[in-house]
């Protein structure tokens, strides 16, 4: 995989790689975890999460980093149902299942390189 | 000074005159000083007020002039061979209202005029060019009044000298009008030539009529400091003055002039109209007591917090923000609007700082009230204050000097406990003088402590800010964090100066580069109309050019496609300039607020967030724009490992002295 969009945990055996169409990327993931992330990927896409905390879940001036994910799925929950300056997704329009998948899937996004490995934030 | 003095045969040899071949027009000129008019924008505002104020004095001197009938007499001696008087007067016009003009603005000092051509400036367009040498001010073609309004923007932020801009008084007029409100709303300096009929009977059939207004000012009024439509040369030559008077006087803002097309076209006559010495005005300061007043309060606080916006007209306001936050050792927060504050000081810190303060001190504030307050994008919008309910508030600044109303870009009323009506930087010696006088050794002894909290707090921010610079490293589309890393690894080592901002890119500029002179960031448009990106680039980059600076872009897609023109004129003027995109493929920023709204209201999933919004489908191939308008072009840029080899290729292509455009498909924001 040349361009990572996603450098995704891969902590199974086999990995996949699938081409997304909204992104036109390419996402390594594992065999095991494939069906959940791919669907909590496409959902993350739908419901807009990425306009606000980006394609990899970075952040951004308009919504706060949340990948790699620091806290448990009821947490998460909270955060996405009860908000102080996000939206808040209801269940209606954004079910329990759905947000299951979409945290799978912000899970899977591994660290990014330490930041001696990236010669260009050398900024001495 | 009369106009038809005579020249002293010198003259000829001064080098304005070079481009100019009638001997009868040369000698207008040698008046127009250039040490005069070069001292004048500087003097406005910055700290060589007086030395410039006296260099215009000396200037002054006007040779005596030659009695009226001498233009009859000199129109007869000119009649040309075979033709008699009567044919002569009717086919030439010997001395030509719009050359005075043209010697006023020479007198002014405009160094260049945008434009886009229009016939109810055609005689003002000739004496640019033919008299005047297209040199001081020289024409900039621009391909929609829009961009050269906001290219004007752009070279005033750099140089702090305002630009002309000449339009059609109507259709024109109306096009530059958003850009025009951009400057106001950034307090920006220009002079807007419109060009108008006055005169009925004279009008010609059809479009002159068309382009010809009662009042053509009328489509900018709410949103310029003042105008003027001048009825005859000499009105004109005073209303030039006052209109630059004004402009550069703080608050600043755009004036305009009509200029008739019967005073451009027609003889100026016997009554020769006077060319009027400029001074400056020097900008208001605060009181005094009120100073001394503040100083205590900043003294006494355990915490005094200072946010600048609009505040650094120049270097100058940069050193004297450093002198008086370091006697206090109080943070700043620059919310750069200007270049207010080199963000490697320790004293620079995040608008977090404000949530503790006991003393806030604003300094020429677009927004005081949302300093302190937050209004929440809720059902109920409610304002939640940021700062502590004990915090009390001073506020330096020109604000209160402002007299429009129809256009709210003043933001909601804050009272703020010691308002001090007045130009923060002029005000800022005396206030630092004031703090200075007042500390009391007690006090003083705190500063060590205070220093070495706030150098951590920095250190840590600066830390923070390079670990999460890493998040989505190898994402595709290209995160913002490695755009301006990439970008920074190919100016790092020249004298570079970034002429966009990087609100709508997570700010990475501010918070990754060190940016610590004043001409190194421009702020942001003012009003936030669009369209103001890559023409206030070329205009800010046609101003780095003369100090041979790399001028670095990074502009959004949306915006880009308001104005794309703008490259069209670097190339043709040759101004170099690195362009970067940021193309998130769309209007970003309205993706979210249709996104809010969505979830609000519990519906609307599935991808309704792009109609509206996205700029794909077909997708817009930018880097084919920039080159269709012959700049060098690079893109779309999608694997992020391919910036930093473009961004080398496109910066020797600049090195050239010419523009480069290089597309990179980038993460939202
Ligand atoms: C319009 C912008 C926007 C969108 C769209 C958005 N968020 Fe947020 N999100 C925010 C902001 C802003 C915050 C910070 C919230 C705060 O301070 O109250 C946030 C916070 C969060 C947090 C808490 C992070 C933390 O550590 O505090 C999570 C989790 C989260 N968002 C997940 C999501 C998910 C999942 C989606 C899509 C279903 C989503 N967001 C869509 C703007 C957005
Ligand atoms: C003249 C004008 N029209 C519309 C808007 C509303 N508006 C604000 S931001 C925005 C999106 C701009 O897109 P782009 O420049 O690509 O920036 P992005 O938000 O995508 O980063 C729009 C349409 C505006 N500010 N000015
Ligand atoms: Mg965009």
């Amino acid at each position: 995989m040349s361009v990572g969009l996603g450098t995704i945990r891969s902590a199974g055996r086999g990995v996949l790689v699938i081409s997304l169409w909204a992104l036109g990327a390419t996402v390594a993931v594992t065999q095991e975890s494939d069906d959940d992330v791919r669907e909590g990927r496409a959902l993350y896409d739908s419901h807009q999460c990425w306009q606000c905390h980006g394609y990899e879940g970075q952040g951004s001036v308009a919504g706060v980093r949340i990948a790699p994910t620091l806290y448990p799925y009821e947490a998460f929950a909270r955060l996405v149902r009860h908000t102080n300056l996000m939206p808040a997704y209801s269940p209606n329009v954004l079910s329990e299942e759905q947000l299951r998948l979409i945290y799978a899937f912000v899970q899977s996004i591994l660290e990014p390189p330490p930041l001696e490995d990236i010669p260009e934030l050398d900024f001495e | 000074m009369k106009r038809d003095d005579r020249s002293r045969p010198e003259d000829q040899s001064h080098p304005e005159n070079s481009a100019q071949e009638e001997t009868e027009s040369v000698n207008r000129r040698e008046f127009l000083s250039s040490a005069t008019v070069a001292g004048l924008a500087a003097a406005s505002v910055g700290a060589t007020d007086q030395a410039a104020a006296q260099q215009v004095a000396s200037n002054e001197s006007a040779p005596g002039a030659l009695p009226p009938t001498a233009v009859q007499e000199a129109m007869e001696a000119e009649i040309p061979a075979g033709y008699s008087a009567e044919e002569a007067r009717e086919y030439f016009v010997r001395n030509p209202g719009s050359d005075f003009m043209v010697d006023v603005i020479k007198r002014l000092g405009l160094d260049y005029i945008t434009t886009n051509p229009g016939s109810s400036f055609r005689g003002f367009h000739e004496s640019i060019v033919n008299y005047g040498g297209n040199q001081a001010p020289e024409l900039l073609t621009c391909v929609h009044e829009e961009q050269a309004v906001a290219m004007a923007h752009g070279y005033y932020k750099v140089t702090g000298r305002p630009l002309g801009v000449l339009c059609h008084g109507t259709v024109g007029l109306q096009h530059a009008s958003m850009a025009v409100y951009n400057a106001w709303c950034d307090r920006t300096p220009m002079i807007l030539l419109a060009g108008n009929h006055l005169d009925a009977t004279e009008r010609r059939a059809g479009v002159e009529w068309s382009h010809s207004a009662q009042d053509c000012v009328r489509v900018v009024r709410d949103y310029i400091k003042w105008d003027d439509t001048p009825f005859s040369l000499q009105h004109y030559a005073e209303s030039m003055a006052r209109a630059y008077r004004i402009a550069m006087t703080p608050p600043m803002g755009p004036v305009a002039v009509v200029i008739d097309g019967h005073l451009q076209e027609g003889e100026v006559g016997d009554h020769s109209p006077d060319l009027l010495p400029m001074t400056p005005v020097q900008p208001p300061v605060g009181d005094e007591a009120a100073i001394a007043e503040a100083a205590r309060w900043l003294v006494e606080a355990d915490s005094p917090v200072i946010v600048a916006d609009l505040m650094a007209h120049d270097q100058e306001g940069v050193e004297r923000l450093v002198a008086l936050a370091e006697a206090l050792q109080a943070p700043v927060v620059n919310q750069f609007g200007r270049m207010n504050f080199p963000n490697t000081h320790y004293l620079a810190q995040g608008a977090a700082a404000v949530a503790q303060a006991d003393v806030v001190l604003g300094l020429e504030l677009f927004d005081t009230w949302g300093v302190i307050n937050t209004l929440r994008d809720r059902v109920h919008r409610d304002a939640v204050r940021k700062a502590r309910p004990d915090a009390r508030v001073i506020s330096i600044g020109t604000n209160d000097l402002f007299t429009k109303s129809n256009y709210q870009n003043f933001q909601r009323y804050y009272p703020s406990d010691l308002a001090i009506a007045g130009d923060a930087q002029a005000t800022l010696p005396i206030l630092t003088d004031a703090v200075l006088s007042s500390m009391l050794r007690s006090r003083r002894a705190t500063n060590a402590e205070r220093e070495s909290r706030w150098r951590d707090a920095h250190a840590r921010a600066r830390e923070q800010a390079l670990d999460e610079a890493r998040y989505g490293w190898n994402a595709s589309p290209v995160s913002t964090s490695r755009l301006y890393a990439e970008l920074w690894n190919v100016v790092r080592d020249r004298d570079w100066a970034l002429v966009s901002d990087d609100n709508m890119q997570s700010r990475w500029a501010r918070r990754l580069w060190p940016i610590e002179r004043h001409h190194q960031y421009i702020g942001r448009s003012g009003g936030a109309g669009l369209g103001y990106g890559a023409p206030a680039a070329v205009g800010a980059a046609l101003a780095h050019r003369a100090e041979g600076r790399l001028a670095v872009n990074v502009q959004r897609d949306g915006d880009m496609m308001y104005t794309p023109g703008a490259f069209w004129t670097a190339a043709y003027h040759g101004i170099p300039l690195l362009t970067v995109t940021h193309n998130n493929q769309g209007y970003h920023q309205e993706f979210m607020h249709l996104q809010r709204m969505a979830a609000r209201r519990q519906r609307g999933i599935d991808g309704s967030s792009w109609v509206g919004n996205e700029l794909r489908n077909p997708d817009i191939d930018l880097a084919r724009i920039a080159s269709a308008m012959g700049v060098w072009a690079e893109g779309p840029i999608t694997d992020p490992d391919d910036l930093g080899p473009a961004l080398e290729r496109a910066v020797e292509v600049v090195d050239g002295g010419e523009p480069a455009f290089v597309d990179v498909r980038c993460q939202p924001r």
